[in-house]
């Protein structure tokens, strides 16, 4: 009897410790888009709550961005910016490069599923 | 016996715990500077001395991006470019040396990187105006104002004053191909000073410089921005002390009459440079090499970009090239630090030997 407690303990300790170092391990959080202009954040979207794809409009008096966000992705759909290099971009769904409209000063960005890359470069 | 291989079990577990502990929370910083974005990531255990000391960085890019910038009036670079071939001097040894230093790489790639283009690409309206297409006959006009070998240089020793630089009139020099890069080798050099292992410089979705290896000890993982969807990467490259650089025609271009014209331009036509690349990445351990040459490598096209890193074995540079057609070549010393990524694994991959 006293063995079998013993046993089942030392069971469960290990599944704990299993399952600590799962947990530990690549962090699998929701995609979140976070749009920001000059580090003041505008708006926050988990990507994985959305449902139907909707758009955002992002204006002051350097121009106008409009947002595509769709289920686990997101990008810049229109701009007024003379370079169209936001636009260009086209969907991110991870963390690894952001989308900036630099003459908007309107920056896109995923936390929460940076996947195993640290940065891109492009 | 069955005890002893529990405890032993319990004990492993027990091991498996520690190896688990959170290294420091990496500190991020954000800044726009030189005409982009910039992100700062420094691991270190003192979190508050590392925002500081992050914060101290992006003011020095500041600084740098006011003496550096072709636009803002009030800059170095503004006041070269609008003197009338008088001479400048400059505002101190950092800029003087960054001149030299971009100057060299002009002169070593034979004139593919050329940092007196920004007449040209002011008219293709590349600068923030509206896009344009000019004449045949204006770009020729242009072309032949493209000369870096113009550029004067002093250094005025002996007189005490820090040394000047010079422009003969009609002529307009931009330091953008050079000047992230030239950045990105300063703060890795200031990081590193201070007793930081640990961080990644972003400076602008092109350079990226690696200051030792993650938190981990594990190398950074860097994507390669696929040129034909731009919002994915193709490729990963492995970072340890070391920077890399993408140049590529999907970042700033438009369209006209269904050609897509970029704003990588070829200084012996003022034109955008057709070499039937569609990227370039280098990677070396001088973020300036990997910002000079990307754009070099990419004006010269596969054939003589492959040679010329076969030529110059003393720069300490390797490369991935991206053709127009989607073919990937990759030096044959990068092999090892380059993977594709997931959902590219069936691309071809050429080494160049």
């Amino acid at each position: 009897m006293r063995t079998k407690v013993i046993v089942f303990c030392l069971l469960a300790a290990v599944a704990a410790s299993v399952a600590w170092l799962l947990f530990c391990g690549e962090s699998t959080g929701s995609p979140i888009a976070r749009i920001s202009r000059e580090g003041v954040l505008l708006e926050e979207i988990d990507l994985n709550q959305v449902e139907e794809s909707y758009t955002l409009t992002f204006e002051d008096e350097r121009g106008t961005n409009t947002v595509l966000v769709e289920p686990g992705r997101i990008r810049i759909s229109e701009a007024d910016c003379p370079d169209q290099v936001c636009v260009n971009q086209g969907f991110i769904s991870d963390g690894t490069v952001p989308i900036v409209c630099l003459p908007h000063r309107l920056l896109v960005e995923i936390v929460g599923a940076e996947g195993d890359l640290d940065g891109g470069a492009g | 016996m069955k005890k002893r291989l529990l405890c032993a079990l319990l004990a492993l577990s027990l091991f498996t715990l520690p190896g688990c502990k959170r290294d420091p929370e990496p500190v991020e910083v954000t800044a726009f500077a030189m005409d982009t974005v910039m992100q700062l990531t420094a691991c270190s255990g003192d979190t508050g001395g590392t925002r500081a000391f992050l914060g101290e960085l992006t003011a020095r890019l500041t600084e740098l991006d006011s003496q550096l910038s072709a636009t803002r009036e009030d800059s170095f670079v503004y006041a070269v470019n609008h003197a009338g071939g008088e001479w400048v001097e400059v505002p101190d040894s950092t800029v003087l040396a960054l001149l030299h230093d971009a100057l060299s790489l002009c002169e070593v790639t034979g004139g593919a990187l050329d940092i007196t283009t920004y007449p040209a690409v002011k008219a293709w309206g590349f600068t923030g105006e509206e896009r344009r297409v000019p004449s045949p006959a204006e770009l020729e006009a242009l072309a032949e104002k493209i000369d870096y070998t113009a550029v004067a240089l002093s250094d005025w020793a002996g007189e005490g004053r820090r040394g000047g630089a010079a422009l003969p009139q009609g002529m307009e020099m931009d330091l953008g191909a050079v000047a992230k890069g030239f950045a990105g080798d300063l703060l890795a050099g200031e990081v590193r000073e201070v007793g930081i292992t640990s961080a990644l410089l972003d400076l602008g979705q092109s350079t990226i410089v690696a200051v030792g290896s993650k938190p981990q000890g594990t190398p950074w993982r860097i994507g390669v921005v696929d040129p034909a969807q731009p919002g994915s990467c193709f490729a990963v490259v492995e970072l340890e002390d070391c920077a890399m650089d993408t140049s590529g025609g999907y970042q700033r271009y438009f369209e006209q009459d269904g050609i897509t014209y970029w704003h990588i331009l070829d200084p012996d036509t003022a034109a955008p440079a057709r070499s039937g690349l569609a990227s370039v990445t280098v990677v070396s351990p001088s973020a300036l090499i990997c910002d000079g040459l990307s754009t070099a490598l990419f004006v010269m096209g596969l054939e003589e970009g492959a040679q010329f890193w076969r030529d110059h074995p003393e720069l300490e540079f390797e490369a991935v090239f991206v053709t127009e057609d989607g073919e990937i070549y990759c030096t044959a010393g990068l092999e090892r630090r380059f993977t594709l990524a997931e959902g590219f694994e069936d691309r071809e991959v050429t080494v160049l030997e």
